[in-house]
Formats: C-alpha cells, structure tokens, sequence
C-alpha cells in the first residue's frame, strides 16, 4: 500500500452535477459555464509538488472523497456565532451561511432605496440576472486549476454586493460563513462597485467545531469601477480541520482603489492565489495581510499584482507570525506590462517565528516589462529577540506578557492602515489569545 | 501518545528499497535496508522536496530536487544544502508486519 494521488473524486461527478443544475433552476449562460468547467476538474490532475505552485504545499492527505456536496438544510444549529468583526459596529446589511446554505440575509432600507443590492448569489441571480452575468467568472477563471474548476461546477451559494453608480455606502455590509463538522462551503463572493460607487465590506469565515474535517472550495471577485473605492476585509477563520483553496481576484479600473486587507488565522491548510489587477490608468490598491499560525497548519498564499495600465500605484504588505511547527509559504509577484510605464509597486513580506521548528517560506517576484517604473520588494525573517523580552521582563512583564506584547508591536504597522477599527481590535485580540508562552 | 500503524507486510518493501505511506495524516518514507526497517517525514528540510523519490544509497537518501543527503535511520542531514535533520519516526517489526509511530 501507498499513497496514491488525489483523484478519487467519486461524490463530485456528473450525476451530481446534473442534480444541482436541475434543482437551481438557472439560465442558460450559468448551465454551460458550470457543464464547462466540470469538464476542466474531470480533465485536471489533482496539483502535485511538480508544479511551481504546490512545490511547498502537499496535499496527498487531502482526500475529496471524503467530503459531498453540500446538502440542503434540514437543520440549522442554534445560537450561530456571529463572527469577530462586528462587534459594536453597525452595519447596514447581513448575510450568514452555513454550511453553503443561506441562513438569513438584511439589508437596510436605506440602502435599498438607494439601489445598492446586496444579498445571496441565488437571490442576485433571480432579481438581477444581468448584472451577474456581467461579472461572474470575468476575473477569476473557473479553468486555472483543479480546485477553480470544481468551484465554478459546484457552487451553491455565495453573496453579491452591488453599490449603483455613485452612491456612497457609509455603514460596512457584512457576510459571514460558518462551516459545521464535515461541512462543505464553495461560496462564491461578487462585489461590484459601478462608477465613483464606496462601501466596505466584511467578509468572515469560521467554523462551529474548531477540530472537526472541513472543506472550502470558494471565489472572490471584485470590480471596482472607474472612481470607485471599495474597503474589503476578508477574514479567514476557518477551524483546524479544514482544508482551504480559494481563488481571489480584484479588477480596479480607472483611478479606482481598493484597499484590501486579508486575516488569516485558521484552516488545517490553506491555497490561496490572491491576485490584483490595475487595469485603468491611476488605479491604486492598497493589500494588508495579516497571518498567524500555529499548531501544524501550513498556509500558503500566492499574490500577484498585475500592472496592466500606466501610473497605477500597488502597495502590498503581508506580515506573519509562527509557532509551533507550523508553516506559512507566500509567493509574491509583481507584474508590470509593457504599457504600464510610471507604475508604482511595492510589496512586503514580514514574518517573525515564534518557536524553532515553524518555517517561514518568503519568496518575492518582479516581472517587468516597461521600462519607466519604481517598484520595490523585500522579506525578512526572523525571530523574537530575546534582548527585547528580557527588557520587558525587567519591567514586570512576565515572558508570555512580553511575547504577546512584540507580537502586537510586530503586527502594527499593518494594523495601523486598516481603517476599520473594528477589524483591528477584532485581529489585535484573537492573536493575542492565541500567542503562546516559550524559552 | 500516538498509536503504532500498521502499513505494510515486511515482504511489501524490497531490501534495498523504500515505500511511501500516509500515516495518521502524515506522508512517511519507510526504508529497508540490511534487514532493518526505519521511517521518516517525506519532506526534504531544506526546500519540501519529496525524499520517498530520491536515490536510496546504503543508508543515505538524497533528495532529487537538490540533492541533499539524510541518514535514514536517524533523519540527520548529512549534505547541504539541508541544514536540518527531518523527523526520524518509530518503527517496529511485529506479526509480520512493519508498524509506525508518529513521533511530534
């Protein structure tokens, strides 16, 4: 007996497929999309650390079979959580799902009356069909690889922001997604802001079980039109036992901005590509990423920032810290077209280790093809200085009080560009729950 | 502590020669050679690479993306470019058959 390779797929196959199609109801354009990109998950091989991508990220433990499909809800759990980024925050729309099923789903009055739409992907679809035919699938492709592809067939549920041309949405909207024991999620997230349109969106994971087996097989896609502004935070706080693959894409046009800020905390693994593409001339991002680790998860994040038009300016900042024997890998790009002369890029990893058998793998990238740009990389490593502890110490902390300490200081220059204070107190306090006390 | 696994009769892996095995939501490499059984991480430290297809030569196995060299019985790095021994797990021989302990 040995290891054979991921491709025992069993409950993922066609009559599956054929069942979902016929019990959703959808157009024409969505069917094919979905029939076509089950061809591509039939077709592709389960990754393997051959490829550039996974050579630091094995998944031969990571067994599809094992998981089905989402189920319809028979049952909803009492007493949901209601997530970490919200407290005292108020919000102007609310969306929960379980399990990939929607639970509940608001929206102020306010807000609707201005034209803003903001709701499940099924309830978007039926009301404004063609506004998400305009976009789904437009930034992220449902044929990059295995696990995009088996997204684009299976999704169920997921949650759609629309913000009409230039309104202003000041309160934050909120989508949370919890997973139950051998839950299944394959949400897919579409924001889309039209001309000179701003909101901020938050957008949260977690699970009920903290141990228990869990799979995520999701998309984000963010349009952000000519002038717009979008804020979106997305936080990943999957249990311990749950296997996490996600594509992610943001398209900011024309002296649009985005600033997006990611937490990632949970998972048993973690692959995610998270890409930003300035594709109008003066477009700005703006990626804050905040990542902590621990016990033996391995996280590993592939980004790229696309310069595709001229004086757009990326700035790109991912701090991490360990411990145990965990593993982060983070595979940054910087990309500038030919066409994109003044650009402006910038992109930072950070990471400190907490204890001598986590690893850090930090591995940036430029691509540049124009020859009129500014762009600037680094990484460092290392770990706690125990000069710095040592001084706390002296001055009553006790060693875990230090620790925690140097980690919150590590983590605040990132903290301090996320302009949502709920997110940062919300991040603050749930990794110095976690920080841990050693020699 | 974790439990001992069972994962292979000892006729399954040739003497000189190796086999891959999930255990307890790890990928191992267990080695036979000289009569003798051991186990370690599939990983190379130095850059992940998968140690169970390297090139086996008596008690050393070298990575095949760089080349570095491991004591399969102990896990120690023998070469650079690994600077760090890869976890050596516990291994029996009982019944017939070669078990495995994860060690942490």
């Amino acid at each position: 007996m040995g290891v054979t390779a991921v491709t025992d797929t069993a409950k993922f196959n066609a009559s599956a497929l054929d069942e979902l199609i016929a019990k959703r109801q959808e157009p024409a354009w969505l069917v094919d999309l979905r029939r076509a990109a089950f061809e591509t998950f039939c077709e592709k091989a389960m990754p393997s650390r051959k490829e550039e991508e996974w050579m630091r990220t094995d998944i031969r433990t990571f067994h599809l079979d094992k998981f089905d499909l989402p189920a319809e809800l028979t049952e909803i759990p009492a007493d949901l959580p209601s997530g970490l980024l919200t407290e005292g925050v108020d919000l102007g729309g609310r969306l929960v799902s379980y399990n990939s099923r929607t639970v509940s789903s608001e929206l102020s009055e306010e807000l609707k009356a201005q034209g803003v739409i903001f709701g499940s992907f099924s309830e978007v679809l039926a009301s404004h069909p063609e506004i998400v035919r305009k976009h789904f699938a437009h930034a992220v492709d449902p044929h990059f690889d295995k696990f995009s592809a088996m997204h684009a067939a299976f999704f169920t549920t997921g949650q759609v922001l629309y913000v009409p041309r230039g309104v202003v949405v000041k309160k934050p909207l909120h989508a949370l997604s919890l997973l139950g024991a051998g839950g299944v999620d394959l949400g897919h997230t579409l924001v889309i802001l039209d001309e000179g349109a701003e909101a901020t969106m938050l957008n949260e994971t977690a699970s009920i079980d903290e141990s228990a087996p869990g799979l995520h097989c999701g998309a984000i896609e963010l349009f952000v039109h000519p002038r717009a502004r979008l804020r979106y935070i997305n936080l990943q706080n999957w249990g311990h036992g749950v296997w996490h693959f996600a594509h992610q894409k943001g398209i900011v046009e024309r002296d649009a901005h985005i600033q997006w800020t990611i937490g990632a905390l949970g998972s048993k693994l973690s692959k995610v590509n998270q890409h930003v593409a300035l594709a109008g001339v003066g477009a700005e991002s703006e990626v804050n990423g905040v990542m902590f680790t621990e016990g033996r998860q391995h996280l590993s994040y592939h980004t790229l920032q696309h310069h595709e038009a001229p004086n757009c300016r990326s700035n790109f900042l991912y701090k991490t810290a360990l411990q145990d024997r965990s593993r982060t890998v983070w595979r940054g790009m910087i990309k500038v077209d030919k066409d994109a002369q003044k650009t402006d890029g910038y992109q930072r990893n950070d990471n400190l280790l907490l204890t001598e058998h986590c690893r850090a793998d930090s591995i940036p990238g430029l691509e540049i093809e124009a020859d009129d740009v500014r762009c600037t990389h680094g990484a460092t490593i290392g770990r706690v200085d125990e000069e710095q502890i040592f001084y706390a110490q002296c001055r009553g902390f006790t060693r875990k009080e230090a620790i925690r300490a140097i980690v919150i200081g590590f983590f605040q220059q990132v903290f301090d560009r996320i302009p949502v204070e709920s997110v940062r107190e919300a991040l603050g306090k749930a990794i110095a729950v976690r920080v841990r006390d050693y020699e | 502590m974790a439990e001992f696994v069972r994962v292979a009769s000892v006729d399954a892996i040739a003497d000189p020669g190796k086999s891959v095995f999930e255990v307890d939501d790890q990928v191992v490499v267990v080695f036979h050679v000289d009569g003798q059984f051991s186990c370690l991480d599939d990983v190379c430290t130095h850059d992940d690479g998968p140690l169970g297809e390297g090139r086996l030569e008596g008690c050393t196995i070298a990575c095949p993306r760089h080349g570095a060299k491991f004591d399969i019985r102990t896990g120690a790095a023998l070469t650079m470019p690994a600077t760090r021994a890869t976890v050596c797990h516990e291994v029996k021989v009982e019944d017939g058959a070669v078990w495995v302990r994860l060690r942490s």
